[in-house]
């Protein structure tokens, strides 16, 4: 059992943008019809010329939402964390801000569009340019969303957490703790990041990206990943003082370091088997009991046999019981959104008593010992587990349980 | 617990003071007059001045030989001479089991980051992989992590020059909840020219710099605590920050302002501490320059060194730019 001393910590809101959708319902839809939502980057969000991928999962923006941001200033990310607060503060039955005591946001890239715009308009003139002042400005993440929390009137703390592709899912650890510390009664958490040009030649260069286009996450012969882009915020809150209906409980968060490799992960997955192993006993769960996996499960050849062999070290006899899949085979992964969204998955998984699948798999890796959920399943789920594993070695896993009604 | 009861058991400083906390407590004592280069641009020439004071060459005894410090940027560089000197200055010869690391920064690898995306505008087949994970914010963290042997909670917080209050709060969090026995909290920055001449942006008399400062902080010890703590007060504008101001002064014997050496920024902070007294006063921005995400790291790490030399209470200003302004008072409880 859970430490009577822990604190009960309620999701009473959560919202999502995903390259599936815009909102709960669509990004549900797409899951029950197994959707994927991989296309070329449009030339207007960057040229892909001379790299070996040409395809991602881009989110479809409405053509006007209203942003505090200046247009030209207001990143793409920043505009899909607005539509996510949003979608939360209504499910949470608020209209504002207020009451929350800190906002806690991953992201790994900010606005980085504003910093290549920035660059491109330095190196191309030494002369002075009226706009590089806002755009050095606005290129702050934490710029950013002091304009987004100004729109709401909201006065508080504002955290901008960068453990790279951990991001999102650090954020919403942080905040459980600090509620769990007494440090705060209510915290909106989660983490976002758009496609930027820099990123998307970075992991070209690594060749990291699937050169098809078409992530295999858990596949014999995967090949890589797809970028994608995205938002997702949970409003967590200290059960003493909750008033809106509670959806879920994060029930556990643990964090760890994998010290193999700036980019590569332990092979055998140790900094992941400790943060599952510790998020799952302050739940007071074992293995067994944990129905569903969203896995980090990118799609590269390294990534997912450490984490399958990570996740049957952890579970034991109790693997082959375990559903796993990987999201990112839908929407592509989103970097510092990916940690904030996936867990907004599993809050659906709870609610819905549903699992996605992990798509595109043709012949299951010989890692895969868990029950790998090919297609879209109804099942029973009790207690969701997502895990998140980033750049520089941050490894970040995450534990809801279902509220019955 | 929150940040207020922290205790720093050990500090340490690279800055263009030099390689040390020493250094910086005597150029800052001293008020040494440290030399201002310009910015050189790659490639062509800029028609307009843009000033630097940078960290001068590592002394042999302050280069880190570790695999992962290869072809890391100066960044971490300086942050891994801070992390070793607070380290050492705690009484720690080797890391300690069970330290966490928070890591703060602003701008982060901005070297490594203008270099790659030069080689993606110029030929994006030819872009370096061993460039792209240097650019990523979390990268010193993650060798810092490796240096010391540190895989449980490591974590990068970007934000304003003051946003170390944040990941002090964080490591209060996280040694009342016992994700560590000590953090490390760093405040890092490199600079290079782009984040220099955007500098001039916000004024043209800015003097870009860069450095690192690191607090080693545990719930006890015989450092000095953190013994009060004002903010965040959160702003939205320039405006609301300068209304704000004032609810930050706190009394103790020695101040360590923000002050920069331009009256317009440094007016509202002037006015707000100026009904106070103080046996000492030090403006540690005017003889460094603006460090950004680094800046408050090294106030406090020089707040830390004068409360231990003089046994007093020393006040820490931290009025920031774009979120949320701070002050601390730093001290030892039996004052």
């Amino acid at each position: 059992m859970p430490s009577p001393d822990l604190q009960r910590i309620a999701i009473t809101g959560a919202g999502i943008v995903s390259p599936l959708g815009i909102g709960w319902k669509a990004n549900e839809a797409s899951f029950e019809a197994d959707r994927m939502a991989f296309r070329p980057v449009p030339s207007d969000l960057f040229g892909v010329e001379g790299f070996v991928a040409k395809t991602a999962g881009i989110v479809d923006l409405p053509p006007k939402v209203p942003m505090p941001i200046k247009t030209c200033y207001a990143d793409r990310g920043s505009v899909m964390l607005m539509l996510a607060l949003r979608e939360a503060l209504a499910q949470s039955s608020r209209s504002t801000m207020e009451g929350i005591d800190a906002m806690i946001i991953g992201t790994s890239a900010g606005a980085m569009s504003l910093g290549e715009t920035y660059f491109e308009t330095a190196v191309s003139d030494p002369g002075r340019h009226r706009r590089q002042l806002s755009r050095a400005e606005h290129y702050q993440p934490q710029r950013q969303m002091n304009e987004i929390a100004a729109e709401l009137g909201w006065r508080g703390p504002i955290i901008i957490v960068s453990n790279a592709c951990a991001s999102g899912a650090n954020a919403i650890g942080w905040g459980v703790e600090m509620i769990r510390s007494g440090r705060a009664k209510r915290v909106l958490a989660g983490g976002y990041d758009a496609l930027a040009k820099l990123v998307f030649a970075g992991f070209d260069s690594l060749k990291a990206l699937a050169p098809s286009g078409i992530p295999r996450p858990f596949d014999a012969a995967r090949d890589g990943l797809a970028l994608g882009e995205g938002a997702a915020v949970m409003i967590l809150e200290a059960e003493e003082v909750r008033k809106a209906e509670a959806l879920a409980d994060v029930t556990g968060y643990a964090t760890a370091t994998d010290l193999h490799h700036l980019t590569q992960p332990d092979p055998l997955g140790n900094a992941a088997i400790r943060t599952m192993t510790q998020a799952t006993r302050q739940s007071g769960l074992t293995p067994a009991d944990i129905n569903y996996i969203n896995s980090h499960g990118t799609g590269t050849p390294f990534n997912d046999v450490a984490e399958a062999q990570a996740i049957s070290a952890w579970a034991g006899e109790a693997t082959s019981r375990i559903a796993v899949s990987s999201t990112k085979s839908a929407m592509g992964h989103l970097l510092g959104g990916a940690g904030a969204v996936e867990a907004v998955i599993c809050l659906m998984a709870l609610r819905g008593q549903w699992m996605p699948a992990s798509l595109n798999v043709r012949e299951v890796d010989p890692a895969v010992k868990f029950d790998l959920v090919r297609t879209f399943r109804r099942a029973k789920v009790e207690h969701a587990l997502t895990n998140s594993f980033g750049f520089g070695g941050t490894n970040a896993t995450l534990v809801m349980k279902r509220r019955s009604a | 617990m929150n940040a207020t009861g922290l205790h720093i058991n050990g500090v340490g400083a690279v800055s263009p003071a030099g390689w040390s906390s020493a250094d910086l407590l005597r150029v800052v004592r001293g008020k040494e007059e440290l030399p201002v280069t310009n910015c050189p641009r790659p490639g062509i020439e800029r028609p307009w001045p843009c000033p630097v004071r940078t960290v001068p060459s590592a002394p042999p005894e302050k280069q880190v030989r570790h695999p992962r410090f290869r072809r890391v940027s100066a960044i971490s560089r300086y942050a891994a001479a801070a992390c070793l000197e607070a380290l050492k200055d705690a009484g720690f010869e080797t890391p300690p089991p069970r330290l966490g690391i928070l890591f703060v920064m602003m701008n982060g690898c901005v070297n490594y980051t203008g270099r790659f995306y030069q080689e993606v505008l110029d030929n994006p087949a030819q872009a370096s992989p061993l460039i792209f994970p240097e650019t990523v914010f979390n990268a010193p963290a993650s060798h810092i992590a490796a240096l010391l042997g540190a895989d449980g909670a490591v974590t990068t917080i970007i934000g304003n020059s003051n946003a170390i209050m944040e990941a002090l709060d964080m490591a209060a969090v996280w040694l009342s909840c016992g994700a560590c026995d000590h953090c490390l909290v760093v405040g890092a920055e490199e600079c290079d020219w782009l984040s220099a001449e955007a500098l001039t942006y916000y004024h043209e008399a800015h003097i870009a710099s860069e450095g690192a400062g690191a607090l080693l902080v545990s719930a006890g010890g015989k450092g000095p605590a953190i013994q009060r703590i004002t903010g965040p007060l959160a702003f939205h504008s320039w405006k609301e920050r300068n209304e704000l101001i004032p609810s930050l002064a706190l009394p103790a014997s020695i101040l360590i302002d923000d002050h920069d050496g331009i009256a317009k920024h440094d007016a509202a902070e002037a006015a707000a501490w100026s009904h106070l007294e103080f046996k000492t006063r030090h403006s540690p921005k005017k003889l460094l320059g603006e460090s950004m995400g680094a800046s408050a790291a090294l106030q406090l790490v020089l707040a830390t060194l004068e409360s231990r030399e003089q046994q007093t209470s020393v006040a820490v200003s931290m009025p920031g730019y774009n979120t949320a302004a701070y002050a601390c008072v730093i001290g030892h409880s039996a004052m």
